[in-house]
């Protein structure tokens, strides 16, 4: 994806709104959280990123995690592919995660576990999703992104720099908020602050960017964080060496690079 | 009735008497107004009232266990818990559709209730399943996201329950017919509200299931509930009581009307008090009504007694009463004192609501006797003359029951002065068998038997402890008390090049603003941001160097992650199994094998801990890519320095918790803990078991004390060895004797129990001063033993038991409490006052006369 077709899209987007009336607001709607899905999660056709989280507890108490993700878009907002190699704390150095992440509701995603110094390969039945990532408030899908197509968004507000919608699940059984509320900045079409409400209104987590700067071209997250509301715990991830479209093999993305990482592009 | 007291001439004592009761007299309305005022002034305190129900309470803030205690509750990030326990006695238990439906529904009830710390609510819908979904695939899952929807998905649950050990006979019961819903609250002081809000949706459930709601904050809050009722009705009636009896023994309303007056200023004055300076009103605290009232009466019967006896028609009143006063001031001083240095001698004892207690009870009986000596005779010296006419008619007629107790103190002196050597024989022999008794003393205590047997927390205590590994928690916490690697010695100055001197010293500020423990952490990632700028490969070097040694000393920090020490718990818990006192342990090495177990082939030979740290590090790092990656912060340390094993016990008795404790302490010696490492000791179970340690040695010490001090007071106040020796004779039985009668029947050595030994002490020496002062007066004026011996059975033994009815009555409305420690303390009292009494009654006239070469020495 080009910065071109991205420009485009946001054009076009720009005139179905002029153009349209009430009827066309869902539409719109569709198109704008399906730019803010490719913005967040799909820049470029692969990329790579250095992470580093600190996981603050509700006492303050600090754990470090550290970690490259690599990724792979199959198609721009469909499957995906991505690795995540660990390197610190040292203890979990070599721990990977493999995932392949299916955009279809009916396909769940495949995921696979390597555990060095258990000597340890296994695969990782979907179950939920929402489920912490090692240990931190960020949970696997805010990891890997949760796809559009699983809530029902409605435009709440917008404002001269931002669209606020409203997310309210279509399968409210599988996650643990009532609804959700994101602000989608105009100018980046990132996702900049995600607000989740249980059903009674508690609002009890936040998923906000910190940082976003251009990289290649593509405004990029540096920092975000996501708080834990109810215990005042948080996480902050922070990205470095962020690369896109450095044409990663796809043999990078098998299950042999599970137990051999691929040194060449995770350091 | 003759109350004559001819005690220590001392005129000074007279001088200060006659100048209070002089001015008491003259000016009786400046009496009452001081009264009113000091009265009013302290009782508008009284609104402030703060109950204080936490069994924490017994121990100092600053008490080493406590404060342990609460660093591990927050070192593992630990709640009070309201428990939540549902029974279904069907074949298959809570293991079917509709109960686990009923637990669904009201977990999320409870979910939604203020207060309560969601993200640590246990309950069978709130925690992960970890299973084995086919070869070589795991699958994490909530174990119940949503009710089953048939019964065949219920038998599942129970399969996935039974798989896990953690949550196996925690979660649900063994035998399956419990289950728990642990609700972990942010505020104890709201316990009452969100218990009741629990209560109120177990109600809408459709299910044939029974609920109980218990846990330590819903105990104490029904505890300062029932302490209210105690004292809203224990108190008054123990005034009704008091009042019948005086007027039983006067029969004079506007008469006993002073000593009602007496008994009210001075509870209201000492509870406006302490409240007033700031103190929590405690279990003992709420009994210093109660305690007051009986014993600042006792000198007003003197008074009143004394001058009934004296009051001719036509004298003035003023100066009959300021005789009587002048004569009784000594010895009732000399009571007072000895009353209130038993409940002073409680200071000793290092229970800051016992302090307070004594502290309190023993300035009320200080107050009491000065009230008593300045208002009663103020108040006399304004009644009528056709009142006081009136209150000699009466008394002089004598009632029946003042003959009735008359005829009884006859009866007594019968066997006293007939059966000496069987008398002192059986004594002796009863005394014997009494300290014997008390070498059987059971020492123990356990705040939920503080409720009555059928109230609703021992009933749910008891079900939930017959059906689970146990609902007590202790917490046996082990630490590395080593030191931590320290950043200077990882980067010592002289290999800094120099191009990194500025940023290393940098550094080096920066984190010692850290917590030691995070230092190393902090560097590593100083250390990672710096490998981004550097250029030149001598920086390079340097850092890769510093990194490594960074990277070896933060695995190596992290002790509960080596497979050893995980294994010397393991062990321990083995042992622990074995002993019978431990329902259930938990550790981190439970949830290492767990997940290990799972990770590989889901079967038991995986049940095992693996074989490297790292290993540790990643199973654990699985273990919180859960819906609760804090689950494993309530077993160790995110600095994995500190880790803790949690014992469940099916008993709160204190006697179990100390035999858990010991055993622990043998298995340690001769299992010795890997190196560096310490145990100690958290959880209510075990603060339990520290203060009544400390209260058992404190009451040993404020019994001693206060025994020393009476028994000198008595040789001061009789000048005599002997009289002073005689003195303590019959409260030493006594009180040898009601112990040892506890250790024989088996009462276990309980708070109350401990508590009452030292304030007794107090209480009971009065009836021996009384009539040590009388025989050796009665004695000066006949000089005859025997002919001395049959006077003391006349009147002065009948005010003796007059006064010791006052006394054992009026503690007898405690018997009406709702709680167990209060009816102790009634049965107790109103026991150790009447046997007193009798002991007095029947030993020292025996004595006496045994003695009587050393006692009765014929005046010269």
């Amino acid at each position: 994806m080009t910065m071109f077709k991205r420009n485009l899209l946001a054009s076009l987007s720009a005139a179905l709104l002029l153009g349209q009336t009430a009827i066309a607001q869902e539409v719109d709607v569709d198109a704008l959280i399906q730019q803010a899905e490719k913005a967040a999660y799909y820049a470029g056709d692969d990329g790579r990123a250095d992470a580093r989280m600190l996981i603050v507890d509700a006492q303050g108490r600090k754990q470090m995690r550290q970690f490259t993700i690599l990724r792979k878009d199959v198609e721009d907002n469909g499957d995906q592919k991505m690795m995540v190699f660990f390197s610190r704390p040292t203890d979990v150095k070599d721990t990977v995660f493999r995932v392949e992440k299916h955009a279809s509701n009916d396909v769940d995603d495949d995921r696979w576990l390597y555990l060095p110094a258990l000597d340890l390969v296994k695969r990782i039945s979907a179950g939920d999703k929402r489920t912490s990532f090692v240990g931190s408030h960020f949970f696997y899908e805010d990891v890997s992104g949760r796809a559009v197509a699983q809530d029902n968004f409605t435009l709440q507000e917008e404002t001269d720099d931002k669209y606020v919608l409203k997310a309210t699940p279509k399968q409210p059984d599988s996650v643990e908020f009532d609804h959700y509320i994101v602000h989608i900045d105009k100018a980046t079409s990132l996702p900049v602050l995600i607000n989740f409400f249980k059903a009674d209104g508690t609002h009890y987590r936040r998923v906000e960017t910190v940082t976003v700067e251009e990289v290649q071209g593509f405004p990029t997250v540096l920092r975000s964080k996501v708080s834990d509301l109810a215990s005042g715990g948080y996480t902050l991830m922070e990205f470095r060496n962020t690369q896109y479209n450095i044409d990663l093999p796809d043999d990078v993305f098998s299950e042999r690079s599970l137990r051999t990482p691929p040194m060449k592009w995770i350091q | 009735m003759v109350t004559v007291w001819s005690l220590v001439s001392c005129s000074e004592m007279k001088k200060i008497s006659h100048g209070i009761v002089g001015f008491s007299t003259q000016k009786p309305l400046w009496v009452y107004a001081l009264l009113l005022l000091i009265a009013v002034g302290a009782g508008s305190q009284i609104p402030r009232i703060q109950i204080d129900t936490d069994p924490e309470n017994m121990l100092s803030e600053d008490h080493p266990s406590r404060v342990f205690h609460n660093q591990t509750k927050q070192d593992f990030a630990m709640h009070d818990a309201i428990v939540v326990g549902v029974v279904n006695d069907g074949g298959d238990g809570v293991y079917t559709q509709a109960a686990l439906s009923d637990i669904h529904a009201l977990t999320d009830d409870i979910l939604a209730i203020d207060g309560v710390i969601d993200a640590d609510v246990m309950s069978v819908s709130t925690v992960d399943n970890i299973s084995q979904e086919g070869v070589g695939t795991i699958r994490f899952e909530w174990m119940m996201p949503r009710p089953p929807a048939s019964e065949q998905e219920a038998q599942q649950i129970r399969q996935n329950i039974e798989r896990l050990p953690l949550f196996y006979d925690t979660l649900v019961a063994k035998n399956a017919k419990a289950a728990a819903i642990y609700v972990p609250i942010a505020d104890k002081n709201e316990s009452y509200r969100i218990a009741e809000e629990i209560r109120s949706a177990t109600q809408t459930l459709t299910g044939n299931n029974t609920w109980y709601i218990t846990g330590l904050p819903v105990a104490e809050d029904q505890f300062g509930f029932e302490m209210f009722v105690q004292m809203g009705i224990s108190a008054p009636l123990a005034g009704l009581t008091i009042f019948i009896l005086l007027f039983l023994f006067f029969r004079n309303l506007p008469l006993i009307t002073a000593p009602m007056v007496v008994a009210m200023a001075t509870v209201i004055v000492t509870m406006g008090l302490l409240i007033g300076f700031g103190f929590t009103v405690h279990i003992m605290s709420s009994m210093i009504a109660i305690f007051l009232m009986p014993i600042a009466v006792v000198d007003s019967v003197h008074i009143l007694s004394e001058f009934s006896d004296r009051y001719k028609p036509g004298e003035s009143a003023s100066k009959t009463i300021t005789k009587v006063v002048e004569h009784l001031f000594t010895p009732m001083l000399y009571t007072s004192v000895t009353s209130s240095i038993g409940f002073f001698s409680l200071m000793l004892t290092p229970i800051p609501p016992v302090q307070i207690f004594g502290a309190y009870v023993g300035f009320g009986i200080l107050f009491a006797f000065v009230v008593t000596i300045t208002f009663i005779p103020a108040y006399i010296s304004r009644m009528s003359d056709s009142a006081l006419i009136k209150l000699q008619a009466t008394l002089h007629e004598g009632s029946s029951n003042g003959s009735r107790v008359a005829r009884i103190a006859r009866g007594l002196g019968h066997i006293a002065n007939h059966y000496r050597g069987a008398l002192l024989l059986t004594f002796g022999a009863v005394f014997m068998v009494s300290v014997w008794g008390i070498t059987q003393i059971q020492i123990n205590d356990n705040p939920v038997r503080w409720f009555k047997s059928d109230h609703e927390i021992r009933v749910a205590d008891r079900v939930l402890n017959e059906n689970f590994a146990g609902t007590y928690n202790a917490y046996l916490v082990l630490t590395d008390e080593r030191d931590l690697p320290e950043i200077n010695t990882l980067m010592p100055d002289a290999d800094v090049p120099p191009s990194l001197q500025m940023w290393v010293s940098e550094v080096k500020a920066e984190l010692t603003s850290e917590p030691a423990n995070e230092q190393i952490q902090g560097l590593i990632m100083a250390i990672d941001d710096k490998l981004f700028e550097v250029g030149s490969d001598e920086e390079m070097a340097y850092l890769d160097a510093v990194m490594a040694k960074a990277d070896a000393a933060q695995s190596a920090m992290k002790t509960f992650q080596s497979p050893e020490v995980l294994a010397y718990i393991e062990r321990m818990q083995n042992y622990l199994n074995t002993t019978g006192k431990v329902g259930k342990s938990n550790s981190l090495a439970d949830v290492v094998k767990v997940v290990n177990r799972e990770l590989r082939s889901g079967d038991d030979k995986d049940y095992a801990l693996p074989d490297s740290g790292a290993a540790v590090a990643q199973t654990l790092l699985q273990y919180q890519s859960s819906h609760r990656p804090n689950d494993l912060w309530h077993f160790v340390t995110p600095d994995y320095r500190s880790s803790l094993i949690w014992l469940q016990l099916t008993s709160g008795d204190n006697q179990d918790m100390t035999d858990v404790v010991s055993l622990v302490e043998s298995y340690i010696d001769s299992h010795p803990l890997p190196e560096g490492l310490s145990a100690d000791w958290a959880g209510k179970a075990y603060l339990n078991v520290v203060w009544q340690d400390n209260m058992v040695a404190g009451m040993l010490d404020s019994l001693m004390s206060a025994f020393v001090i009476v028994f000198i007071m008595m040789v001061l106040l009789f000048r005599s060895f002997i009289y002073g020796a005689l003195a303590m004779l019959p409260l030493t039985i006594t009180i040898t004797f009601i112990y040892g009668l506890i250790g024989i029947v088996g009462k276990d050595y309980d708070m109350p129990i401990a508590v009452l030994s030292a304030l007794t002490l107090g209480l009971s020496v009065d009836f021996a001063i009384h009539f040590l002062e009388r025989a050796r007066a009665t004695f000066r004026e006949t000089g005859d033993v025997a002919k001395t011996m049959d006077e003391m059975f006349a009147e002065p033994a009948s005010a003796i038991t007059r006064n010791a009815l006052v006394i054992a009555l009026g503690f007898t409305p405690l018997l009406f409490a709702p709680l167990v420690p209060y009816i102790t303390v009634g049965v107790f009292l109103a026991s150790i006052m009447a046997i007193s009494a009798l002991v007095t009654l029947l030993v020292l006239p025996a004595s006496m006369t045994l003695l009587r070469r050393w006692v009765f020495v014929p005046s010269k």
